[in-house]
């Protein structure tokens, strides 16, 4: 294959751009590419060798690396091309690619579509922005992950994590295992960040202690970390005077937000949308540009991985067909988010054809009802930020919609007590 | 090192130490530089706001001494010595925000006292034509002074720059060795470190945070500075387009400062206010990040806490704000000959290449005979700097060695060929990899590529990569290997 005849050129060779690239080919896509920077295709789940992935869309309880190899698999039968060690440096908005590869050296092409999947990265100490001095020993829960499981290597053996994201709890599980100890995971929210069969099965089952409602307020140590000092915080988030204690450590893991990489998506011009961190996207997953199409943690960061191979189909399946002349979804209707919902994906909608909405709300709350515009209700015990909602809307429920609607709005209300 | 003579013994591996060393170097005079840390530049040198300043529309408060005017004298000499040493140096100008009469009034004097001293390139703006140089300022400015001439550099890659080539032109550079003791004898001193003996004629102190512990040794101690402390926060690539200027406003108290530059690599970087500190205490702390953030607005409203991607504390030893801003030392003890000390405040890197030269003059009045080195070659090459080549020069380049074609630090587009060529120049630890390259310095800070970095250290150091240091000494990475902790084996 010429790079000169790529249809469809996929950023990204994590779980999103291989189910993208996957299924950009079986909906007629020729030359279908996949550009990552990482020695090969499979992204972060490579050094997620837990179990928990594949429930929904395999109905099977995998592991990391077995569900990436699954997909990596089909892309090879399917005749998708991968480019490892290959970094894209530049997008432009009329789709042109510049990048450099180790294997095929710089490279520069202009494919009929593009799917931007990037993936996210963790915030890191210096965008929380805690305070104290710059030992070693301070990681992202990720980069731990990959020194632990990919490397072979144990950070350290006393360990204090922040943030209670899913990829901390799994970490303090695995280094738990790897018999360091787990002084403390903190957590600035009165609930955990991630899921709730990782606390169970990550904290509680191993007795490590989590404290809600805290924040870290220094480090400590010059040369090695030595302990940080932790405080509760009060209802607006600031750390209680008085509270503080300190808690000896030779390592901190930080699990405390992930950012889509939007970085190349800026350069060709793509809209981002302020609440997700990623792409505006239509129901096909097509950005504000036409022919540049994105999923995955790239457009909003997901909790399952599942739900991340399904959306990236979505997009690659739009690439492949706006490769082949097809036209995009047509006439768009917004999305607006209402009270307690704090972004809705796709933002757009053309209210012709079946739609799943992925949402996040702002706050837990219990006893609530979730209501798109008019058209549907659906009654939920309790929402948090940490689990995305997820509702399709069927055909039957769109042709509700009044002629001309222009705007729907979401909201998550407060149901009465009977 | 056990035992070793010099002629000249430079104490302290920054800016100026460096500077001196390399300013020596142009003489046949048998020279050694001995800095404490690992590597080049990681004291006061590292941590400021990385502008070349010139500070030649500043009052002098003392008579007595009469160091500010080097701080003028480097500005031409600085764009240079950058280019011959291939270190960055933008000239991005400067703009001083007024918000009122009063304030432009005092421009005003400020301009008129350049003038005095030969710099006649300020001029006033008014609303209209600073809006139109920089459109996100805020509103409240009524005007401001602008000074074309002040520029940025990146004070560590010119202080490795600094060493590699006074190491070029023969002097000993020595890296890992701290000064013990000193006692003065005869014909010289002989100074303990770390690492061994040293006897020598002269001693250059510049030891930066440590200039007067070092010179108290030698009862050379005949003045008092006091570590005062800053904070920088830096800000995401994405929003370099917000100011193009370093941006200032006037303080309204002692130690008050607004300001935020542009360096040369596209960063923004806000800072706070200094105030005497505990020294060493390099510590942030929340105040520091509230205050950086909430000044920072009033001058680029815009400005947002999302930006952020790190921050640090940095320190300067300070003499005294009513001897002058910029006030420093740069004499031959009183008490002790054969010592000069060196220690400039606020300017620091901005005065690096008058002070090396004084401090020749000085040791020469000190009785250090200087004979021309024939042999002196000011040109030293800097690393591939990937990202800024051609379209053309990269294919070249990865088509001859494909490590060019490997990116490692996605953020900042740093390659596996650049790092192997930083660790040839000398970086063994990741910071050194980092700042020679800027590896682990963007939007992610290393969360990606800390992991290949070590990889790629232990493979060309020939040690395992346990051993990798964040900066030398007890800052392992890694602590314990796979299984190491159960008792099992890999």
């Amino acid at each position: 294959m010429k790079l000169q005849d790529v249809d469809v050129a996929v950023i990204g060779g994590g779980p999103a751009g291989i189910a993208a690239a996957i299924k950009a080919r079986e909906t007629g896509a020729q030359n279908v590419v996949i550009l990552e920077r990482a020695e090969k295709m499979g992204g972060l789940l490579y050094q997620c060798i837990h179990n928990g992935f594949g429930l929904f869309y395999f109905n099977e309880d995998l592991t990391g690396p077995e569900y990436a190899h699954r997909f990596v698999e089909k892309a090879m039968d399917t005749g998708v091309k991968g480019l490892p060690e290959t970094m894209v440096t530049g997008i432009s908005p009329e789709r042109q690619i510049t990048a450099v590869s180790k294997g095929e050296g710089y490279l520069s092409f202009r494919p009929a579509s593009i799917v931007l999947a990037m993936g996210c990265r963790e915030k890191s100490r210096g965008a929380l922005g805690i305070p104290g001095t710059r030992p070693a020993g301070i990681f992202t829960a990720g980069t731990a992950q990959r020194f632990v499981n990919v490397e072979g290597f144990i950070p350290g053996k006393r360990i204090v994590i922040l943030g209670s994201g899913d990829i901390g709890m799994i970490m303090a599980r695995r280094l738990t295992l790897e018999g360091a100890e787990v002084a403390a995971v903190v957590e600035m929210l009165p609930y955990i960040g991630g899921l709730i069969r990782n606390e169970v099965q990550c904290l509680h089952d191993f007795d490590i202690p989590l404290l809600l409602e805290h924040t870290i307020t220094r480090i400590h140590g010059e040369q090695r970390i030595e302990a940080v000092t932790v405080a509760r915080v009060d209802d607006s988030k600031r750390p209680i005077a008085g509270t503080e204690r300190r808690i000896e450590c030779d390592t901190l893991l930080l699990s405390a937000g992930l950012i889509p990489e939007n970085e190349l998506s800026l350069m060709a011009g793509v809209e981002l949308d302020a609440a997700t961190g990623g792409p505006t996207v239509d129901e096909t997953r097509q950005t504000s540009i036409s022919g540049i199409f994105a999923g995955g943690n790239v457009v909003h960061v997901h909790d399952l991985v599942d739900n991340v191979s399904w959306e990236s189909e979505l997009a690659g399946e739009s690439a492949a067909r706006s490769a082949m002349g097809g036209k995009g979804a047509q006439g768009k209707i917004k999305l607006k988010a209402g009270r307690n919902i704090r972004y809705i994906v796709p933002q757009t909608i053309s209210g012709q054809n079946k739609v799943t909405l992925y949402m996040r709300v702002n706050d837990m709350e219990e006893g609530v009802r979730l209501k798109i515009g008019n058209i549907m209700s659906k009654g939920l015990r309790v929402v948090k930020p940490s689990e995305m909602l997820k509702v399709e809307l069927a055909p039957e429920q769109l042709e509700k919609l009044k002629e001309g609607t222009s705007e729907i709005i979401v909201d998550c209300e407060r149901r009465e007590r009977k | 090192m056990s035992e070793l003579k010099t002629e000249v013994l430079i104490i302290g591996g920054g800016v100026l130490g460096t500077a001196v060393a390399r300013e020596l170097s142009r003489y046949k005079v048998d020279a050694t530089l001995i800095e404490k840390e690992v590597d080049f530049g990681w004291g006061s040198t590292k941590a400021n706001m990385c502008i070349v300043c010139q500070g030649a529309d500043h009052q002098e408060f003392s008579k007595e001494y009469h160091p500010s005017p080097l701080v003028w004298q480097s500005m031409p000499l600085m764009e240079p010595m950058c280019q011959e040493l291939e270190a960055p140096f933008n000239r991005v100008g400067e703009l001083a925000l007024f918000f009122n009469n009063s304030g432009k009034e005092k421009y005003e004097k400020m301009m008129a006292r350049a003038e005095s001293r030969g710099i006649t390139t300020h001029q006033l703006l008014d609303r209209d034509s600073l809006r139109r140089l920089e459109p996100n300022i805020t509103r409240e400015a009524t005007g401001a002074l602008y000074d074309p001439g002040i520029a940025v550099t990146d004070p560590v890659r010119l202080t490795i720059a600094l060493a590699e080539n006074a190491r070029q032109n023969g002097v000993n550079v020595i890296t890992g060795t701290e000064v013990q003791d000193i006692k003065a004898s005869a014909g010289g001193f002989e100074v303990k470190t770390s690492q061994g003996n040293i006897s020598c004629e002269f001693v250059v102190n510049a030891a930066g945070m440590a200039v007067d512990k070092v010179a108290a040794l030698v009862n050379a101690d005949d003045f008092v500075v006091f570590p005062i402390r800053g904070y920088v926060a830096i800000l995401d690539k994405k929003v370099s387009d917000l100011v193009s200027h370093e941006v200032h406003a006037s303080p309204e108290a002692p130690g008050e400062s607004n300001i935020i530059t542009p360096t040369v690599y596209g960063n923004l970087f806000i800072g706070t206010p200094m105030k005497l500190a505990r020294r060493g205490d390099d510590a942030t702390n929340r105040e520091m990040a509230e205050v950086a953030l909430r000044n920072a607005r009033r001058l680029i409203p815009d400005i947002s806490e999302k930006d952020i991607i790190n921050s640090f504390a940095g320190f300067l030893m300070f003499r005294n704000w009513e001897l002058g801003w910029h006030e420093c030392i740069v004499n031959t003890s009183s008490t002790v000959p054969r010592f000069v000390n060196v220690s400039i405040g606020f300017p620091g890197v901005s005065a690096a290449p008058a002070t090396a030269r004084e401090v020749v003059k000085l040791l020469s009045r000190e009785g250090l005979k200087l004979r021309e080195n024939p042999g002196f070659n000011p040109y030293r090459k800097a690393i591939t700097d990937f990202t800024n080549l051609t379209d053309e020069e990269k294919r070249k380049l990865i088509a001859s060695d494909s490590r060019y074609g490997h990116v490692v630090c996605r953020c900042e587009t740093v390659t596996e060929g650049e790092i192997v060529e930083a660790i040839k120049q000398g970086a063994a630890t990741l910071d050194g990899v980092k700042f020679r390259t800027r590896a682990g310095m963007g939007r992610c800070q290393s969360g990606f590529c800390s992991s290949r970095v070590t990889g790629i250290l232990a493979r060309e150091l020939g040690i395992p990569e346990e051993e990798i240091t964040k900066k030398g000494g007890e800052s392992r990475q890694l602590l314990y290997k796979s299984k190491e902790l159960i008792g099992g084996r890999e």
